[in-house]
């Protein structure tokens, strides 16, 4: 038996060009919000804001060049430490006081178990008189967390902020660490980040739950999680690795002081 | 035929689609545009990025002619031991493993009423912000792990498991004029504070401070050296 195909009707012909045009009006909505999203943020930039911003945007660039020839100078110094023609023994012993200091300090890189934090603004809507501000990511937030993780044993932190293909740089916290508000726009290390937040944290078996049950974490930022849906998670790692602080701040104010023998 | 044009079209415009969409949602992913910050935040954030890229130039220069001492060194055959003896006592001294002394200011803090221990880590922050070099709170040194808590079944606040008394001062080693007036400027830390604890704050620039070495122990546990 044979299988007769039935007579074309006049409109199959044009259904992939149905759908096609479907698919073109799709573009358009989304393009259309593209177009207009970008003029709505052009609208509200006045001349003075555009100046500032593209100072900002020379300051970061310097920064980040800054960083970078900072980072090749202090591994050439530590080669010249390393190969010492005098005394072997002296030598030896002096770095490896220099590794105790340096790891004391933030400036070596290290790796261990430990936990691994992400918070970001919240994705519900912002009901009506009430302050968007509160379904955001704020400078306490970070505070609290970092707190809690180093009242919770933590030996090294760092944080990552931003979206950036790659993976945004992680600032190790130091002894002189500021985590700092200008605004929405949080700042470590003077470096400005940008939701979600990585915080990464190394620390003895236990660090997370340690961390979760941590009065400075319950006491605020728990709170905010939970009443404005801010996005959390933590996962507890076997093995992390952070990077080193980059640029210890010379003295400018002060001088160690003497050791006494 | 057609099927092949129709299949044709229909993959050129899912592919179309997939980069307007993966577009705006790039768009949505960093939602701190400098765009959206304000003229006053803007500011603010060019200010902090240039005090930090100050430093890191000073820092630059610093580590350039330290390069220039061991080159000098090399060449004349001599021993670099000294020139890493005065890195050691710099690295350590940032770490808070060795005592700081200079110019900075004195925050005594009389507390009357209710003080909580995020208003102490504020004022670190704030401290840290203006530039300080070292920081302690009566005889403790901050280091990068020192954070004041409640103390456990206490109402008392602790730093490095020692409790601070209801009176109490915060030493900065740093550019006296300047840690004050970060700390008292208008709609600042001070003035924040002020309203929403009970305490009396008293600034004072002093020409000779010393931070102690930090009493503990921070050789790492669980962390190791990466390389």
């Amino acid at each position: 038996m044979t299988r007769r195909r039935p007579p074309r009707s006049r409109f199959s012909r044009p259904q992939w060009a149905i759908s096609i045009a479907a698919a073109l009006a799709a573009i358009g909505l989304v393009g259309a919000a593209q177009w207009n999203s970008s003029l709505a943020r052009q609208e509200y930039i006045s001349s003075a804001q555009r100046v500032l911003i593209i100072e900002a945007e020379q300051a970061q660039r310097q920064q980040e060049a800054l960083r970078s020839q900072l980072e090749e100078a202090e591994a050439r110094v530590r080669t010249f430490q390393e190969r010492d023609e005098g005394s072997r023994t002296a030598l030896e012993a002096l770095n490896q006081e220099l590794v105790v200091a340096r790891f004391a300090a933030g400036l070596e890189a290290v790796r261990g178990p430990g936990v691994i934090i992400e918070i970001a603004d919240s994705e519900r809507p912002v009901p009506p008189g009430e302050s968007p501000t509160n379904y955001i990511v704020l400078v306490d937030d970070l505070r609290d967390i970092v707190t809690a993780l180093w009242g919770s044993g933590a030996e090294a932190i760092s944080i990552a902020g931003g979206a950036v293909e790659g993976g945004p740089l992680a600032e190790r916290l130091v002894s002189t660490t500021s985590i700092y508000g200008a605004g929405a726009a949080i700042l470590v290390n003077d470096v400005r980040l940008s939701p979600p937040y990585r915080i990464e944290a190394i620390g003895a078996d236990g660090l997370n739950d340690r961390f979760l049950a941590h009065p400075s974490y319950l006491a605020r930022v728990a709170r905010r999680i939970e009443s404005y849906g801010l996005q959390f998670i933590t996962d507890a790692r076997d093995e992390l690795e952070l990077p080193a602080f980059i640029g210890a701040p010379p003295l400018r104010w002060g001088a160690p002081v003497a050791e006494l023998d | 035929m057609a099927a092949r044009i129709a299949q044709l079209s229909l993959f050129a415009v899912a592919l179309v689609i997939r980069i307007l969409l993966v577009g705006q949602l790039r768009s949505q992913a960093r939602p701190i545009e400098l765009s959206s910050l304000s003229a006053q935040e803007l500011s603010t954030l060019i200010e902090a990025l240039g005090a930090r890229n100050v430093e890191l130039s000073d820092g630059l220069s610093d580590v350039t002619e330290q390069i220039r001492e061991y080159e000098r060194a090399q060449i004349l055959g001599q021993s670099v031991l000294e020139l890493t003896e005065e890195d050691l006592d710099r690295i350590a001294a940032f770490g808070g493993l060795r005592a700081i002394e200079g110019q900075g200011i004195v925050v005594d803090v009389e507390v009357d009423g209710s003080f909580e221990p995020t208003a102490v880590n504020d004022l670190i922050h704030e401290l840290r912000n203006a530039g300080a070099e070292a920081i302690a709170v009566d005889d403790i040194r901050i280091t990068a792990s020192s954070v004041a808590i409640k103390g456990t079944g206490t109402s008392a606040i602790e730093i490095d498991g020692v409790t601070i008394g209801r009176s109490f001062s915060i030493r900065a080693i740093g550019s006296p004029p300047g840690l004050r007036s970060a700390i008292e400027r208008p709609g600042g830390i001070l003035t924040l504070l002020q309203q929403s604890v009970d305490a009396v704050f008293t600034i004072d620039e002093a020409t000779t401070l010393e931070i102690p070495a930090t009493r503990r122990d921070l050789t790492p546990r669980a962390a190791r050296p990466s390389e």
